[in-house]
């Protein structure tokens, strides 16, 4: 009983550290622009789809490296052309822009890569499992808690300890006054963009290894990025993060005793925060 | 008694004290101005007796009654208005729909789904009256956003009267306007002062305003008061030049 | 361009929707096509009712939409073969789970009040997907139809007649329009837009905002509901698609396309939208591509919507 308890609670770390990423990337780009960006998923879809198109010319290690960075691309490419332009206007326009992205990367995947499951190859030795005991912990899922650690980490000492990193928290504060002084903020929103979809093309690499690779696969992910956000607290990348494990870990131990409502009670956590603390766990008063 | 009373009031926003221990009694009919450079803790000031921010200490005492800690919407119920720096209107409506729409609320019906002819009946001549108060009435079906900025001033201002309060509280009333502006709004308070017999606090810049319209001044100074008194008393006070002027060499 | 008051453009709107199961033939169009716009422009003018009119940003309502077109489809499978309270069900759930979750998220706003509304959505979606001994899952509600209403000296065949099954949606759009216009031409509805106008003012004003918002949601989800019973009993048919955040979308782009501060924009919209979305779908696999794209030209280029532009060509 208690192995299988930890076992579903560092299973649900993992899942957590994962939703925890995917949700940064989202927080990000909406405490500076104030977008929604419901097309994360499609973003994530095609990090995972292009690793798989770059497998048979870098192998794993190099599509690893290199799709997250191609996904970012095109990221900052949409921003520059059209998720500019709404700025200024009411967040509506926005939510819908993306809600449009979202339609066009999911049928467009579908168009290019077909509507089947495509098989992704990860190497034979992060496949297996550890050891006979730690038989649930295979090398692939420690690898990836230990990137997704990394990349974390990188993120926090990156808006910590940069001049860029400096500049994104000083405009989620106040971006007005960052304007006036001299900061260009179209190339500060660019890159923020960017930064928050390299984060969910590298989520959507690492997943396409443990889940597989369909078309879909960003909306399973989506709605525990929001709830992360929602939970943890707008506002607050700590809380995020926060959020983001939280939910992971309730819903590995949920699948110990009630397995079918592992997930209905990330749910049940969004509305018990939204009642008792609606700004969430760590957000600020007054953003909303 | 007194109509407002706020005894000692203090807010602090981190380590910052926005207002340090400010008094002040108004009584009913009344007209007193609140001056002081700016950062002083004017608005602010305002903002905790309308219910915007709460104090860190003191009280604040409306007609008796302890409202400290009360929402704003329910100090509007109980009798405060207030006119707000930047003019807060409904820019797409008309004039007529603004003052309609405060009209209603004032007379209880914000929740009703139907109003009988004769209510309407009532509502509108309200409205006719306020318009023709504010001199607004040749401008009544225009959309507020479109008009000058003094008449959105006194739209607004006439939105507040519609309320039916006992205290007015007018955050700058002035700012940004020109001199025909300035002394059409100033005749408005002043009308509105006299014949609805309301007690005003207005924050003013413009000291021309200040002098013409108040019975009593209050100074502040980096949050804390530093002076109370006539205009006369004002004038001559030297602690208020110098916080003006600064300190002469 | 033809210059019509208020009232004349009411009345010939009535008109035509009084009598479209007769003039849509002559232009293409059939009667089934005909219920099937009103339904949706049902659910866009209640999401409009608090988008347009209370400026509140709700993404989840195709929650009600499918609440509502679930409780009409389980209400005949499993409880009663009845229309009449298929719809009742229908309605009173989706307006039920609207008056709880309300006070969740009636105190926050922009952004944060639509994820939350999106989130929320997603939880009857998922609860449709996974319940599915009951829902039928991903299979969705199959196996049962609506009945024939049974009025006593008579019984009316909407099953097999689209004529009669169109004249009881038409007979419930003008129900739902008419109690909203109403609502919104009352001191109440004015209430709603001064909040959408200026919501510090309307706080100022003695407005308890949260409370506004609150009660101008469960009126919207209430007739959202309403579209979504008479959805599944349209299709005979109900699938977690229903609850779906696209479905959400669709509604909002309805809504917007037609033009949101006017009262017969969803209505508009709506046309548009499902004209374009079967011409689509008819001529190409990857129609939802095309519809993204739809969404991105139209929030770019026509954000006013078709009403907005005929209202800004008419003042100027």
């Amino acid at each position: 009983m208690t192995q299988l308890l930890i076992f579903n609670m560092v299973n649900g770390l993992i899942i957590g550290a994962f939703y925890a990423m995917m949700a940064l990337g989202l927080s990000l780009i909406l405490n500076l622009s104030g977008v929604i960006n419901f097309a994360h998923g499609g973003f994530l879809a095609i990090g995972g789809y292009i690793a798989y198109t770059l497998i048979p010319f870098l192998g794993f290690w190099g599509a690893l490296v290199a799709a997250p960075i191609l996904t970012a691309f095109i990221g900052i490419l949409i921003e520059r052309v059209l998720i500019r332009r709404l700025y200024g206007r009411d967040p509506l326009y926005s939510l819908l822009l993306t809600f449009g992205l979202a339609f066009m990367i999911e049928d467009g995947t579908r168009f290019i890569w077909g509507a089947q499951s495509l098989p992704y190859q990860i190497p034979d030795w992060l496949a297996a499992p550890l050891s006979n005991e730690l038989f649930f912990l295979t090398g692939y899922r420690v690898f990836m808690m230990v990137l997704v650690t990394a990349v974390v980490l990188a993120l926090f000492l990156i808006l910590g300890r940069t001049r860029l990193g400096l500049r994104i928290r000083a405009g989620t504060l106040d971006l007005e006054t960052v304007s006036v002084l001299g900061v260009n903020v179209r190339v500060l929103r660019n890159l923020n963009f960017g930064l928050g979809i390299y984060l969910a093309g590298l989520a959507g690499v690492l997943a396409v290894g443990m889940l597989g690779l369909q078309p879909n696969i960003g909306d399973s992910l989506i709605m525990p990025s929001f709830i992360s956000i929602i939970v943890g607290g707008l506002g607050s990348l700590p809380g995020t993060l926060l959020g983001g494990l939280l939910i992971g870990v309730a819903s590995g131990v949920t699948t110990v005793f009630f397995p079918s409502a592992s997930e209905a009670v990330i749910y049940v956590i969004m509305a018990v925060v939204l009642i008792v603390r609606p700004r969430g766990l760590l957000g600020e008063e007054g953003r909303f | 008694m007194s109509l407002l009373k706020v005894e000692n009031v203090s807010r602090q926003f981190g380590s910052l004290i926005a207002v340090n221990g400010v008094s002040m009694t108004v009584e009913a009919g009344e007209l007193r101005a609140v001056i002081g450079p700016n950062g002083a803790g004017k608005t602010t000031f305002f903002n905790l007796i309308s219910g915007f921010l709460t104090p860190s200490s003191g009280k604040i005492i409306f007609d008796g009654q302890d409202i400290t800690h009360l929402l704003p919407a329910r100090r509007v119920w109980r009798g405060i208005a207030r006119t707000f720096q930047i003019t807060e209107v409904f820019p797409e409506l008309s004039v007529r729909e603004n003052l309609r729409i405060a009209v209603e609320v004032a007379s209880g019906y914000r929740l009703r789904a139907w109003l009988s002819s004769t209510a309407n009946g009532e509502v509108k001549a309200r409205v006719v009256d306020l318009l023709e108060m504010g001199g607004l009435a040749p401008k009544a079906d225009r959309l507020v956003g479109e008009l000058s900025h003094g008449d959105q001033r006194a739209t607004e201002i006439m939105m507040s009267v519609a309320l039916n309060p006992r205290l007015l509280l007018l955050d700058e009333p002035t700012a940004g306007m020109g001199d025909q502006e300035t002394y059409d709004v100033t005749q408005l308070i002043r009308k509105l002062h006299k014949d609805q017999k309301l007690a005003i606090v207005l924050i003013e810049h413009d000291m021309r305003v200040v002098f013409h319209l108040a019975d009593k001044i209050m100074v502040l100074a980096e949050g804390a008061p530093l002076a109370e008194g006539t205009p006369k008393e004002i004038a001559a006070n030297e602690a208020v030049q110098n916080a003006y002027l600064g300190k002469a060499a | 361009m033809l210059k019509l008051d208020k009232r004349s453009a009411d009345a010939l709107v009535w008109l035509a929707l009084l009598t479209a199961p007769y003039w849509l033939p002559l232009i293409g169009g059939y009667t089934e096509l005909g219920s099937r716009i009103l339904i949706l422009a049902l659910a866009a003018t209640a999401l409009n009712f608090l988008l347009g009119f209370t400026g509140v940003l709700s993404f989840g309502h195709a929650a009600y939409f499918g609440l509502g077109a679930y409780g009409a489809a389980m209400t005949i499978k499993y409880l009663y073969p009845s229309t009449p309270l298929a719809i009742l069900v229908g309605v009173v759930t989706g307006t039920v789970a609207a008056a709880v979750i309300g006070p969740m998220i009636a105190r926050l706003r922009g952004v944060y009040f639509a994820m939350c509304t999106i989130a929320f959505g997603q939880v009857f979606y998922f609860i449709a997907f996974q319940w599915n001994t009951v829902t039928g899952g991903d299979d969705g509600l199959t196996a049962w139809h609506r009945m024939p209403i049974d009025l006593g000296f008579t019984s009316i065949d909407i099953l097999n007649d689209n004529k009669a099954f169109y004249y009881l949606v038409f007979t419930m759009f003008a129900v739902a329009a008419g109690v909203m216009a109403w609502l919104l031409r009352s001191p109440f509805g004015r209430t709603l837009l001064a909040i959408r106008e200026n919501e510090r003012r309307a706080r100022f004003l003695g407005i308890p905002v949260d409370r506004h918002i609150w009660m101008s949601w469960v009126i919207s989800c209430c007739f959202a509901s309403l579209a979504g019973s008479l959805y599944a009993l349209l299709n005979d048919f109900v699938d977690p698609r229903a609850l779906r955040w696209d479905q959400s979308g669709t509604f909002v782009i309805m809504t917007v396309l037609g033009g949101m501060r006017s009262f017969w924009g969803p209505l508009i919209g709506a046309a548009i939208f499902i004209e374009l979305q079967d011409f689509l779908s008819s001529h190409t696999e990857n129609w939802e591509s095309f519809i993204g794209l739809f969404f991105v030209l139209v929030v770019l280029f026509f954000p006013r919507g078709v009403l907005g532009l005929i209202k800004r060509k008419s003042t100027s």
